[in-house]
C-alpha cells in the first residue's frame, strides 16, 4: 500500500517530480470543503427514528388507518407524522451532512440549521396533534412554523449550492427537489387556508392528492434519485456510467411531475400521460443504476445497500399501481380507494422508508465512527466501520421489513384490518431491530472502544529512504 | 527541502478506509518527508484531521477523475 518513490538525492524537488504529468483540473482550499459537526445531522436523524417508531406503533394499534378510507383526521395526522416527523427529519438531517460532502463545498450556516431543527420539531409535532383534533386553524399556525423552518433549510442549501465548484446531475437533482419541497409546503398552507375559509375552486380530494405527489415524488423520490447518483457509486466503488442518461431521468421526472400535479388538480384524464412520463423517468433511472452496479468494483453487497436497492426495485410496482390509478374513467369503488391507500403506503414505506433505512445504515455508523475514532487513527487501534453494527440484526430487520411490507400492502388493498395489524406489527418489529442496531452504533459515542496500537516491524520495502 | 515522498494509493477502498490508511501512514511519516495520497474521491473528511495534527493538504483532481493530495507538515 505504501512505498517510497523518490529520495531527495534522486530529484531536487521530489514533490513536484512525482506529480502526474497532466495538468490538474481543479484545486480545493482546505477551509472551503468540509462537512458540518456530526451533532447537527444526528439530532434530525434521531428525531426521525423516534417518529418512525411512534408511527409504526400507531399503525399497529389502529390498523383502521390503512384498512379504512384514507381521508380523515387520523389518517392525515398519521401520514404527516411519517412524512414530516420521520422522512423529512431524516432527509433534511442527512442533507446537511451529505450535500457539502457530495458537492465538495461547506454548509452555508450551521446556526440556521439549528434554528431549523427547533422550528421543524415544534411545527410537525403541533401539526400532527392538530390534524388529529382536526383544528385546521391551529394546523395552519403550526404549519407556518414548520414552513419557516423549511424556508431556512431551502435558503441554507440554496446558498450552499450557489458556492459549489461545478454543477452536475446530483446538484441539479437536489436543486429540483428543494424547489418541489417549497412548492409542497406552499400547497399545504393553501390547503389549510382553503379548509378554514372555503375559497378553493378545486375538488378537496384532488388537491390533497396533488399536494401528496408534490411531496412524495418531488421531494422524497427526487432527493433519493439525486443523491443515489453519488452514494451508490461511492459504496459500490463504481461511477455514473452515462451522465446524459442520468440527466434525462431527472428531466423526465421533473416534467412528468409538473404535468401530473396540474392534471391531478384539475381531475383531468390527461394525468395518465404524465404518469407514463414519470414511469419512463424512473425506468431510465433504473437503467442507469443497473449500469452503475454492473460496473462496480466491490462485488459483495452489504445489507445497507440491499435495503436501498430493494427500495429502488419497489419503484416498479409503485409506478405500475400509479398508472392503474391514473387510468381515465377509473370507477371510484371501495377497491380503487383502498388501492390508493396501498399505493401511498407502498411509496412512503416501501420505497422511501426502506431506502432511508438502507442509507442510515451507511450514514449513522460513519458519523459515529468519525466522531469517536477519527482523531485516534494512527495513535490507537480503532474498530472498523463494520464493527459498529450487527450484520445479523441487519438481516433480521431486512426480512421482517419485506414480510411486514408485503402483508400490510395486500391487507390495505383488501381493507382487511386484522391483517393490516399483523403486517404493521411485523414492520414495528423490524423498526425495533433497526433501533437496537442503531443503539449498538451509538454506544460507541458514549464508550469508544480504543485499544493501544501494536507496532509491527515493517518490511524493508516500506522503509523511508 | 523534503527528503522523500511517501506514496499511498488508497483507490479502490470504501470510505472511510482511505482516511484510515492515509492517517496511519502519516503517523509514521519521517520528519522531513511529505505524503502523496491517491484517492478515488476528494478526501473532505481528512482536511480537519490534518489541521489538528499540524499538517496541511492540497488536493488536485486528475483527468481520470481520481484525486492526489499532497500532505506536508504545516
Amino acid at each position: 500500500m505504501t512505498e517510497v518513490l523518490s529520495p531527495s538525492s534522486a530529484a531536487p524537488n521530489p514533490s513536484r517530480a512525482e506529480r502526474p504529468c497532466h495538468l490538474p483540473t481543479k484545486r480545493a482550499a482546505v477551509a472551503d470543503v468540509h462537512a458540518p459537526a456530526v451533532a447537527l445531522p444526528l439530532r434530525f436523524i434521531l428525531t426521525g427514528i423516534a417518529a418512525l417508531l411512534a408511527g409504526a406503533s400507531w399503525l399497529t394499534a389502529r390498523p383502521i388507518i390503512l384498512a379504512g378510507y384514507h381521508y380523515g383526521p387520523e389518517v392525515v395526522a398519521a401520514t404527516h407524522l411519517f412524512v414530516l416527523g420521520w422522512i423529512c427529519s431524516v432527509i433534511m438531517g442527512a442533507m446537511y451532512q451529505l450535500v457539502p460532502v457530495a458537492l465538495e463545498t461547506r454548509l452555508h450556516s450551521e446556526r440556521l440549521a439549528r434554528w431549523h431543527f427547533a422550528l421543524h420539531v415544534i411545527g410537525f409535532v403541533g401539526m400532527v396533534a392538530m390534524f388529529l383534533a382536526w383544528d385546521m386553524k391551529q394546523v395552519g399556525h403550526f404549519g407556518s412554523v414548520l414552513a419557516t423552518g423549511v424556508g431556512l433549510f431551502v435558503y441554507n442549501l440554496a446558498r450552499t449550492l450557489a458556492r459549489i465548484p461545478r454543477w452536475n446531475v446530483v446538484a441539479a437533482g437536489i436543486a429540483s427537489s428543494l424547489g418541489w419541497l417549497s412548492f409542497t409546503i406552499l400547497a399545504g398552507l393553501y390547503l389549510t387556508a382553503a379548509k378554514c375559509w372555503s375559497f378553493s375552486p378545486f375538488e378537496p380530494l384532488a388537491q390533497m392528492h396533488a399536494h401528496a405527489h408534490l411531496g412524495g415524488l418531488g421531494f422524497f423520490v427526487m432527493m433519493i434519485v439525486s443523491v443515489s447518483f453519488k452514494l451508490v457509486p461511492m459504496f459500490t466503488l463504481s461511477e455514473v456510467q452515462n451522465h446524459h442518461r442520468a440527466g434525462w431521468s431527472l428531466g423526465l421526472l421533473n416534467a412528468g411531475l409538473a404535468g401530473l400535479f396540474v392534471t391531478i388538480l384539475f381531475s383531468s384524464p390527461w394525468k395518465i400521460v404524465f404518469a407514463f412520463v414519470v414511469a419512463t423517468g424512473l425506468a431510465v433511472y433504473g437503467w442507469e443504476i443497473f449500469a452503475i452496479l454492473r460496473a462496480r468494483k466491490r462485488r459483495n453487497r452489504d445489507w445497507g445497500m440491499r435495503y436501498f436497492l430493494t427500495a429502488l426495485a419497489l419503484l416498479a410496482p409503485v409506478s405500475g399501481l400509479g398508472i392503474v390509478l391514473a387510468w381515465p374513467q377509473l370507477p371510484a369503488t371501495e377497491l380503487t380507494t383502498q388501492l390508493e391507500s396501498a399505493y401511498g403506503f407502498l411509496a412512503l414505506i416501501g420505497v422511501v422508508t426502506f431506502a432511508i433505512l438502507g442509507m442510515l445504515y451507511k450514514v449513522i455508523p460513519f458519523l459515529v465512527w468519525y466522531a469517536s475514532y477519527s482523531k485516534a487513527i494512527g495513535r490507537n487501534k480503532v474498530p472498523a466501520l463494520a464493527d459498529l453494527y450487527s450484520p445479523a440484526l441487519q438481516a433480521v430487520g431486512y426480512w421482517l421489513f419485506v414480510v411486514g411490507l408485503t402483508l400490510t400492502s395486500v391487507a390495505t388493498a383488501l381493507g382487511h384490518a386484522s391483517c393490516v395489524r399483523a403486517g404493521c406489527g411485523v414492520l414495528l418489529a423490524s423498526v425495533t431491530v433497526f433501533l437496537a442496531n442503531i443503539c449498538k452504533v451509538l454506544s460507541h459515542l458514549v464508550r469508544p472502544r480504543l485499544e493501544p496500537l501494536v507496532f509491527k516491524p515493517k518490511p524493508a520495502a516500506q522503509g523511508t529512504a | 527541502m523534503n527528503e522523500a515522498v511517501v506514496n499511498v494509493d488508497a483507490r479502490g477502498l470504501e470510505p472511510p478506509q482511505p482516511m484510515v490508511v492515509i492517517l496511519e501512514t502519516l503517523s509514521e511519516l519521517p520528519e522531513r518527508a511529505e505524503l502523496r495520497a491517491h484517492t478515488d474521491r476528494r478526501p473532505l473528511h481528512l482536511y480537519p484531521l490534518l489541521e489538528q495534527r499540524g499538517f496541511s493538504g492540497e488536493t488536485e483532481e486528475q483527468h481520470d477523475g481520481s484525486f492526489i493530495t499532497i500532505i506536508r507538515r504545516a
